[in-house]
């Protein structure tokens, strides 16, 4: 497996210490190769939650109340976009939801665009990483339906409106329910990796000017696929946590 | 014999069809790989009729929303969301004939 150069530099730094770490744990967990226990993923994942720590702190120190900078500007930009999003789909009471949701976007929105950098490679290309994002929203979603209703209500719900059809509507709202983690995973994933696959293919074709096209659609991608994963869970959560009226 | 004797016992009858199947020996390593020349072709169409169905159901959609736009064109964000949303969910669907596809070229290598 080819190295990416911060691959390389996070294996030289911390090689050592993952690798005992990783000794500890059952065998599943060790390393394919123990010259480079941290892979491309995750050394990427690691570099864009520092960058986006980076900028959360810069905008920390730039907010005012009185003369508000550009940056505060970005920020307030997307904090509105998620509450009226979360607002219009959720309802009332949704602005605890902010925090997860915004996380998500920026998370999975950041990682797809690093892919365009040359040198680097987005994380989400490799499966396991959109299924990590889609198994904690999966998780997340779930476990506010359960608080906010109760156990039995909350699988009650899935035994469908009329309780003699509940035999045969519980399975199937069971297994709809855990192939939203699925289809949640496969739509990131080869929504970027078919982007990646088909600039490599026309790249082989046409080297000069051609492929920017497929650059550009490659960032539009990027944001649809991330808003798309925003307002799919956000939906999944307005699903389990609305209240009747 | 009634209609729903005839009914059953035909679909019993295109159900045995498949017999032969039962008849494969358990494939070793050196075994059955003489049906490699149909991967190619088995992955060339699931993609092909996956992207073509994808196309028809978003145009569809597409079609859908520009008119509800141009009938209200007030109504600009809503429709613009459930655009998104329906045309991402279709996407979807190709996507996973994609990935099935890949899958089978892999089984190729």
């Amino acid at each position: 497996m080819e190295q990416l150069w911060i691959t390389a530099l996070l294996n030289r730094l911390l090689g050592g210490p993952v690798n005992a770490l990783l000794e500890k744990l059952p065998p599943a967990f060790h390393p394919a190769d123990p010259n480079a226990p941290i892979s491309n993923a995750v050394a990427v994942e690691i570099l864009v939650i520092a960058i986006l720590l980076l900028i959360f702190i810069w905008v920390r120190s730039r907010l005012s109340v009185e003369k508000p900078g550009g940056s505060q500007h970005l920020a307030e930009t997307l904090h509105e976009f998620i509450t009226d999003q979360s607002d219009q789909i959720i309802g009332h009471h949704s602005e605890k939801f902010t925090p997860f949701l915004a996380s998500l976007f920026i998370f999975i929105l950041l990682m797809n665009l690093i892919g365009l950098i040359p040198g680097f490679e987005s994380p989400t290309v490799t499966p396991a990483v959109p299924l990590g994002c889609a198994v904690v929203a999966f998780l997340y979603y779930n476990l506010h339906g359960i608080k906010k209703q109760g156990p039995l209500k909350f699988l009650a719900h899935f035994a469908g409106p009329v309780w003699w059809m509940a035999w045969i509507i519980f399975p199937i709202e069971i297994i709809s329910t855990l192939a939203r983690v699925m289809s949640l995973t496969i739509r990131l994933y080869a929504n970027i990796f078919a982007g990646d696959m088909v600039t490599a293919a026309f790249f082989t074709l046409i080297p000069i000017g051609i492929p920017v096209i497929f650059l550009l659609l490659h960032v539009g991608v990027s944001f649809l696929q991330a808003y798309i994963f925003t307002l799919l869970v956000t939906i999944y959560l307005s699903g389990v946590v609305a209240e009747e009226h | 014999m009634s209609k729903t004797t005839a009914f059953i016992f035909v679909a019993m009858a295109v159900l045995f069809l498949a017999m032969p199947a039962f008849a494969q020996t358990p494939a070793g390593e050196a075994g059955n790989t003489a049906y490699y020349w149909a991967l190619p072709l088995g992955a060339g169409a699931a993609i092909g009729i996956a992207a073509g169905l994808c196309g028809l159901g978003q145009g569809k959609a597409t079609a859908s929303a520009v008119e509800a736009l141009a009938r209200n064109p007030g109504a600009r964000p809503g429709i613009f969301i459930f655009l998104l949303l329906g045309l991402a969910l279709i996407e979807s669907l190709a996507l996973y004939a994609l990935v099935i596809a890949f899958s089978i070229i892999g089984k190729l290598k």
